[in-house]
């Protein structure tokens, strides 16, 4: 198969708009080597100060951070504190002394809810036990013998 | 020297004092690289604690009974204060602070480089010093918990909660016990610091945030725990009694609504208390209970088919068990009774012959069923307990005693637990005293609660416990309305001193109400009561004289806050 010849493509260089650009304007400006080192470092300068510009204001918005961080902080501690005494408002001991100072009383329940009549008295005093039935001669000898405390019967005390 | 060695000398030296140069570099960029650059950071870059903020506490009403607070500590750097301002500075801090102004002249002619002057005042106090401008004076921001104002120079519920010391660590109570969960964890940020040493907050920095600590729900009741403490401080004034306390539990979950002791301490005030105040009484410290035991006793009997409510037995005041003679309360004969009767009137050969019936073995596994030989787990800091000996290490004499309570140790948490399972049908209740954790419910709350006597013996037990209220010692405690649906026992006991009984006592009354359906059981503990004219009469040391009335007191309170009515009939 013959081979196909190659095509020649060239292709035209294009040149970038900064390049027509500038170099139209050092056309216009006839600008020497000087005037290019003179427009490098005014440029040079405008992006330092536009940096620095930049960076106080970081710096400054960052101080008026801290600021407004310190008032949230005394805020927060004064909310705090605010929570602490609406706390101690509602305590009971804070509530009974506030009623106590504006002449409030607690008074026991008058009436309770009502009861079927009971077969017991309540209010009587409480029944004597039956008698004692140990022999005379040896109630004698243990109250003896419990007077010189020589039983080892202390634990009889307990109720 | 011919010129070409004179070059190659110079070219050595050269080499040479260049090799030093750059040995000295290497020495520095290399092997003290780790170094320099940790100290560099040092200097341009600040590590700074961003502390957790500790869980607060709440009671079963979500009533808040800790909050966290900001104080402030004021301190000076005294190179700083111009001389001609010392003068100026010192009258200043001591008229806000009220720190002695000669002193503070004295710290500021010093030459220190920092002193503090007043540690942890309020905000109001920080903020007109901060508007004084004094030169050489700075203000450090502190937490510190601020707790409820509880009964005259106490705080709220003091024993039981516990403290936060200056380093952040809980001490004793609750504080101490969830200090964890409380706590949280603290988290940092790294940040650049300028040469005037102000942070640079859009540097470059590193930021972990910090995890608050959990908020705890407690079972408590702040108005039932206010109550308890009033009436806990005037029945322990009225019995001139060393100390005195009262714990109120939840039958049905084991929740501690109540938790008093008297004397109490302020914790806000920690600092300046008696650090003897700080322990709490009711976990920390055991007691003999006294008849109160009685109802474990009889109900292990009752439950093992040893004993009836209306068995009839002989007393004649006095038993002989292991060579000792022992006796009733009132040395009496009582000829024959019933063991309604022998709880009724707290005897104790009645007790005796009920762990006599049901065997010594029977009698010890109940012991351990009803929580009395282990710790009862209770959630706060440092319980206390003496477990008894093991069954077979226990003589005959023992076993008798224990029947009515002398010669065992018990903490009033273990007591109430137990007679807790009369009031609860027969189930043991684990107490606790927080029943949320953050957002997750008190593992115990989850737990299925043991079975420690049938259901009819509790209800045996409670209809013996009402007796004692509408019959027998416990005639003091009836609350106003609740006469017939009042369950409840007293206990006296002598205290021990060097192996020997004392006539100082240990005075208790426990019980639960309505009985029927009850919705709190309560024990109230006084300690060495000397109740006006017990010096003839030491009977009125007893528990239904100086402890009774104070449980009735605070039941009646209980009853008008929660609106307890009695059950119908």
């Amino acid at each position: 198969m013959p081979h196909a010849p190659a095509t020649l493509v060239r292709r035209r260089r294009t040149r970038g708009f900064v390049q027509v650009a500038g170099a139209a304007t050092a056309e216009r400006l006839r600008l020497n080597r000087f005037g290019h080192a003179y427009m490098g470092l005014g440029a040079v300068l405008i992006a330092v100060l536009f940096y620095l510009a930049l960076a106080a204001q970081v710096t400054q918005s960052s101080y008026q951070i801290t600021q407004l961080q310190e008032q949230q902080r005394q805020l927060l501690a004064e909310q705090d504190q605010l929570r602490y005494q609406e706390v101690t408002l509602q305590a009971p001991a804070t509530v009974e002394q506030q009623a106590s100072q504006g002449g409030m009383q607690r008074v026991p329940p008058s009436k309770m809810v009502d009861y079927p009549a009971v077969a017991i008295d309540l209010q009587a005093p409480i029944g004597a036990p039956p008698t004692d039935q140990t022999p005379l001669w040896q109630r004698a000898l243990a109250a003896i013998v419990n007077r010189l405390g020589v039983t080892r019967d202390a634990l009889a005390a307990t109720k | 020297m011919p010129g070409r060695w004179r070059v190659l000398a110079l070219v050595l030296a050269a080499v040479l004092l260049a090799g030093m140069v750059w040995t000295r570099l290497a020495y520095w960029q290399v092997v003290r690289h780790v170094d320099l650059a940790a100290d560099a950071q040092a200097q341009y870059r600040e590590l700074v604690e961003l502390p957790a903020l500790r869980g607060e506490v709440f009671d079963r009403n979500m009533k808040q009974l800790v909050v966290n607070t900001t104080v402030y500590s004021a301190f000076v750097s005294p190179d700083q204060v111009p001389d001609d301002q010392r003068a100026r500075v010192a009258l200043a801090l001591s008229s806000v602070l009220g720190a002695d102004a000669g002193k503070v002249n004295q710290t500021l002619a010093s030459g220190k480089k920092f002193a503090y002057i007043a540690r942890r005042f309020s905000k109001d106090k920080a903020d007109k010093l901060r508007g004084m401008l004094l030169p050489g004076v700075g203000l450090e921001e502190e937490q510190q918990r601020a707790y409820l104002p509880g009964i005259a120079g106490s705080s709220l519920a003091a024993n039981l909660l516990g403290f936060v010391n200056y380093d952040g660590q809980g001490q004793y109570g609750v504080e101490s016990y969830y200090q964890k969960q409380l706590a949280g964890t603290a988290g940092y940020i790294s940040s650049y610091r300028d040469l005037a040493n102000r942070e640079i907050v859009l540097g470059t920095h590193t930021h972990q945030d910090p995890v608050n600590g959990a908020n705890l729900v407690l079972s408590l009741d702040s108005n039932v725990q206010y109550a308890a403490e009033q009436a806990l401080a005037d029945g322990v004034k009225k019995a001139n009694a060393e100390s005195g306390s009262v714990l109120i539990m939840d039958p049905s979950t084991g929740g501690i609504v109540a938790w008093a002791d008297y004397p109490s301490y302020n914790a806000n005030d920690f600092i300046h208390t008696d650090p003897s105040l700080f322990l709490d009484k009711i976990s920390s410290s055991v007691y003999e209970p006294g008849s109160v035991m009685k109802v474990v006793t009889l109900s292990g009997a009752i439950n093992a088919g040893a004993i009836t409510p209306d068995m009839v037995i002989n007393d004649p005041g006095y038993v002989y068990v292991g060579g000792y003679r022992i006796y009733d309360w009132d040395r009496r004969n009582h000829g024959n009774i019933t063991f309604t009767y022998v709880l009724e009137h707290s005897l104790n050969v009645g007790a005796m012959k009920a762990m006599q019936a049901e065997g010594h073995a029977n009698f010890y596994n109940y012991l351990q069923a009803f929580g009395l030989t282990r710790s009862s787990g209770i959630d706060v800091g440092a319980e206390d307990i003496v477990p008894p000996p093991s069954s077979a290490q226990m003589a005959d004499s023992q076993f008798a005693t224990t029947s009515f309570g002398q010669g065992v140790d018990v903490n009033m948490v273990q007591m109430l637990a137990a007679i807790n399972v009369v009031a609860n049908g027969g189930r043991y209740a684990p107490p606790h005293v927080v029943d949320r954790i953050g957002n997750s419910l008190n593992p115990v709350l989850l737990q299925p609660q043991r079975q420690v006597i049938s259901l009819a013996t509790a209800n045996q037990m409670t209809a013996m416990m009402e007796q004692v209220v509408q019959h027998g010692s416990g005639w003091m405690s009836r609350v106003h309305g609740f006469e017939l649906d009042e369950a409840g026992k007293t206990g006296t006991s002598q205290i021990p001193v060097a192996g020997k009984y004392t006539l100082d006592v240990w005075s208790s009354y426990v019980g639960f109400l309505p009985a029927k359906h009850p919705r709190f059981t309560m024990i109230v503990v006084m300690r060495k009561p000397h109740y006006p004219g017990s010096n003839e009469d030491w009977t009125l040391n007893d528990g239904y004289i100086v402890a009774a009335p104070v449980w009735q007191k605070i039941a009646q309170q209980i009853v008008v806050d929660w609106r307890i009515t009695p059950d119908p009939r």
